[in-house]
């Protein structure tokens, strides 16, 4: 078996690779590419504990990004779904859990101070929210979807319609102020370099990594993952086989609107719950997924840490008088992404 | 499997532009909060037309009024306050009815021009912007080409204010009142003869404040940190021209993006070695700032490190942030503990309007609406309805003087209010007036005038010398 392997080897002629030709633009992106890298190390060096904290800023948005955006490039591999109300989920997840929340502390309306959180007045709202979000997005899919299958572009009409809907209705029994979702843990702790440093975002950015591993855990573990992956290269075979994909479907939607719900939480204790977050988190979920590639778990972990620096190195490294411009940065990425890697940096042709 | 992939970047691509699309718009509509005042103004519309055409007008023109707030975006909360702004000067003024006291989005029925039998036709339908300027100024146009509004109280916010101005040049005909948009270019700059503001603009909000900072506090070094658009500019205009005039010195002017909703960055890049920073970052955002700065700082207050533009003072923002915004000065056009004539009376209107309302008595959402709105009803009854002449009107309108819960304003030769500006500190309680800056006008004490530069990222430069004339009693 293993002489055969070799012979088999042996035969093949070995082929020169095929020649690297960087197009005009490439090369003008790379070297903007190099100038930035270069400036942020320029003014990095200026400043290590200013660089450490914005870094460890990003990197803790990059964790919720990467929360929201995995559920989104789960549903979209699988059941090539774009789920437009991916960013309503979001929202709806920071709202349930501060309702939920406030119930619990029923806090004072005359007091000035606001109410603490404990553990279980925290841990409560938010796996109540992440359910109730994973059953609404099961429910959306199996009402809405299901009898739609195939037609990508209706079905994206409709979550659109849908995430207009749930928007309304949140302005209009939420209001439009931000809320905060109170935490149980001490507001900051001293971290070396970088100083003082927000508890709730390094949780964020540790409930990030968790979800990462699980995930990645249960794609290439369990039998779901294994239908998963096929059913990203090759849904029409997997149902062939017999798979009853209805199913799993039903699965990939639960849990791309359970993170996206949890994520909803993490968002509203660390940035505030905000009713126009929806459309917001739609939009970076996915720019992030264009990025990384649709489909792909590890594509959409490199997509959020890039989104989630370059958000943050812009709000500091860029002249002030342009801070404000940051936003284009973004696409920039996407327009150099796609340039060198047109599925992504980690997507495949489907 | 090749066209198939073709036609998932096209549909991808699509997805994304439409997202972009919704996101710009800030399209998270609130037909729902709108349809009620739609019914209501419906319903009012039907009810005047007749009267208008059975009354014996003492002009040709209609009176119809129109309203443009915001309903979305970052002010949207502030949606309600103007609606109870608008309709309280109406209740008030022109004798007209809440249709349920609960909720001002319900309206207000037979609103008439002041000792006269003449109605005043309400124009509710929709009449929401998202603080964005192209909306506003579509809004306003749709209302005026359109709706055949002839008075027109709005808008909201400081970008929109300079669009509407603009656009009021090209309307001599149609009067525009400001709703509490509050940019200095506004009237400094624009100077439409049809436009005016019954308000003081965000840099006469800031008055006394500097002088505060510098004498009082000590500060020699600030940061100012705000929303990067015209009404931030001016009110850090306000800010640094008065701190620097006493030899104050600012480090950095931070711009983040309006609607921004991760503050960290910004927040690490404040520098530790000044002494405070002024902060203007409003709307939904204000609570963000907050909440993220206490957290990453592990403070329990911003007291001592922060003076607060007009967003630190609004109730409906210290209610959300509690104890973290404690002890915080900020300036403001509105004293929330007066206890004088002018207050209470002012209090009263809006209660017996919309009792749930009373508490946003300070908030200057709802006062500039009312200001301008009662404004626009006193000039009415000057020409006693007849607005024909929309000239004779605007000149009856320059002349007026409204009474507020701050008492008499008039407005000066640009069409922009002449009043005081409280500086005042969070409590429990809501605010504590420190002290009072009288008659306040739109050149600052002599700092602003139509020669110089537009506030913005930059302007006003941090120069020493020449102090507003208020500055030198401000002391320990």
């Amino acid at each position: 078996m293993a002489t055969s392997e070799v012979g088999a080897t042996a035969e093949i002629v070995p082929q020169a690779g095929p020649r690297v030709r960087l197009s005009r633009g490439t090369v003008f992106l790379l070297v903007v590419l190099a100038l930035a890298v270069l400036g942020i190390g320029l003014q990095a060096a200026s400043d290590v504990t200013l660089f450490a904290q914005i870094t460890l800023n990003g990197l803790s948005l990059a964790g919720l990004y990467f929360i929201v955006a995995s559920g989104f490039t789960l549903i979209f591999g699988l059941m090539r779904v774009v789920n437009m109300a991916h960013g309503s989920f979001y929202m709806l997840g920071g709202i349930i859990a501060y309702l939920i929340q406030e119930r619990m502390l029923n806090p004072d309306p005359t007091s000035f101070d606001l109410p603490q959180a404990t553990l279980s007045s925290f841990l409560i709202p938010l796996i109540v929210s992440m359910f109730s979000v994973a059953l609404l997005g099961v429910l959306i899919q199996q009402i809405f979807l299901r009898w739609n299958q195939g037609q990508e572009l209706r079905q994206a009409l409709i979550t659109i319609a849908l995430s207009i809907i749930i928007a309304d209705q949140a302005v209009a029994r939420f209001g439009g102020i931000a809320k905060e979702i109170s935490v149980p843990v001490r507001k900051s702790i001293e971290l070396p370099i970088v100083g003082m440093y927000g508890t709730m975002r390094l949780v964020m950015l540790l409930v990030a990594i968790v979800v990462g591993v699980i995930l990645v855990l249960i794609i290439s573990r369990t039998r779901f993952g294994m239908i998963v992956r096929a059913g990203v290269d090759d849904r029409q075979m997997v149902t062939a086989l017999g798979v009853n994909i209805q199913k799993v479907f039903a699965g990939a939607f639960f849990l791309g609107a359970m993170l996206a719900g949890l994520a909803g939480v993490l968002g509203g204790a660390v940035n505030s719950v905000n009713k126009s977050d929806d459309g917001k988190f739609l939009l970076i979920s996915l720019v992030i997924v264009i990025v990384g590639g649709m489909g792909s778990l590890p594509g959409a972990a490199v997509g959020a840490v890039l989104l989630g620096l370059i958000d943050s190195y812009s709000d500091v490294y860029l002249p002030d008088s342009v801070t404000n411009y940051g936003v284009l940065l973004t696409f920039f990425l996407l327009v150099f992404v796609l340039a060198i890697r047109p599925y992504g940096l980690f997507g495949r042709p489907a | 499997m090749k066209v198939r992939d073709k036609r998932w970047g096209w549909l991808s691509a699509t997805l994304l532009i439409i997202t972009i699309g919704i996101v710009a718009a800030a399209c998270g509509g609130s037909d729902a909060e709108t349809t009620a005042a739609e019914t209501a103004a419906a319903e009012t519309a039907a009810a005047e037309t007749v009267a208008a055409e059975t009354a014996a007008a003492v002009g040709e023109k209609k009176i119809v009024m129109g309203f443009l707030s915001n309903c979305e975006g970052p002010f949207g909360p502030f949606w309600d306050a103007t609606l109870a702004g608008y309709y309280t000067a109406l209740v008030q003024f022109a004798g007209a009815t809440p249709v349920d006291p609960a909720d001002p989005k319900a309206g207000v029925t037979g609103a008439m021009v002041p000792g006269t039998e003449i109605p005043i036709e309400l124009n509710t339908n929709y009449c929401c912007s998202d603080d964005k300027a192209d909306k506003a100024l579509s809004e306003a146009k749709r209302l005026v080409e359109q709706e055949g509004v002839n008075i027109l109280i709005g808008p909201l916010s400081g970008d929109e204010g300079i669009a509407v101005a603009n656009y009021a040049k090209t309307q001599p005909d149609v009067t525009f009142l400001n709703g509490i948009s509050g940019a200095q270019d506004t009237t400094l700059k624009v100077q439409a003869p049809n436009f005016f503001r019954f308000f003081t603009d965000g840099a006469q909000w800031t008055a006394g404040l500097g002088a505060y900072a510098y004498n009082v506090l000590g500060w020699r070094t600030a940061v100012t940190i705000g929303d990067d658009y015209s009404f931030p500019y001016t009110q850090t205009a306000g800010f640094v021209s008065e701190f620097c005039s006493l030899g104050g010195k600012i480090d950095e002017r931070i711009w983040p993006a309006l609607g921004e909703t991760d503050y960290s960055s910004y927040i690490a890049k404040l520098p530790d070695n000044v002494d405070g920073f002024f902060l203007d970052v409003g709307g939904t955002g204000t609570v963000q700032f907050v909440n993220q700065y206490t957290e990453v700082n592990g403070d329990d207050s911003l007291q001592g490190k922060v003076m607060g533009g007009a967003f630190i003072s609004n109730p409906a923002i210290i209610k959300e942030l509690g104890s973290k915004v404690e002890g915080v000065v900020a300036g403001s056009a509105l004293p929330s503990d007066a206890t004088d004539a002018n207050w209470t009376a002012y209090v009263d209107a809006i209660t017996a309007a919309f009792p749930d309302q009373a508490g946003n008595a300070a908030n200057i959402f709802l006062a500039g609406y009312y200001n301008n709105t009662e404004a626009a009803i006193l000039g009415l009854e000057a020409v006693a309805g007849n607005i024909d002449d929309a000239a004779a009107y605007q000149t009856a309108l320059a002349g007026v003087e409204i009474s507020t819960g701050v008492g008499p304003v008039t407005v000066d030769g640009n069409r922009n209010a002449v009043g005081p500006n409280y500086v005042v500190q969070v409590s429990d309680t809501g605010t504590t007036t420190l002290f009072t800056v009288a008659d306040v006008d739109q050149s600052f004490g002599g700092a602003f005038s139509t020669d110089t530069p537009n506030p913005d990222r930059d302007n006003p430069e941090c120069v020493a010398g020449n102090p507003p004339p208020w500055a030198a009693s401000i002391k320990k």
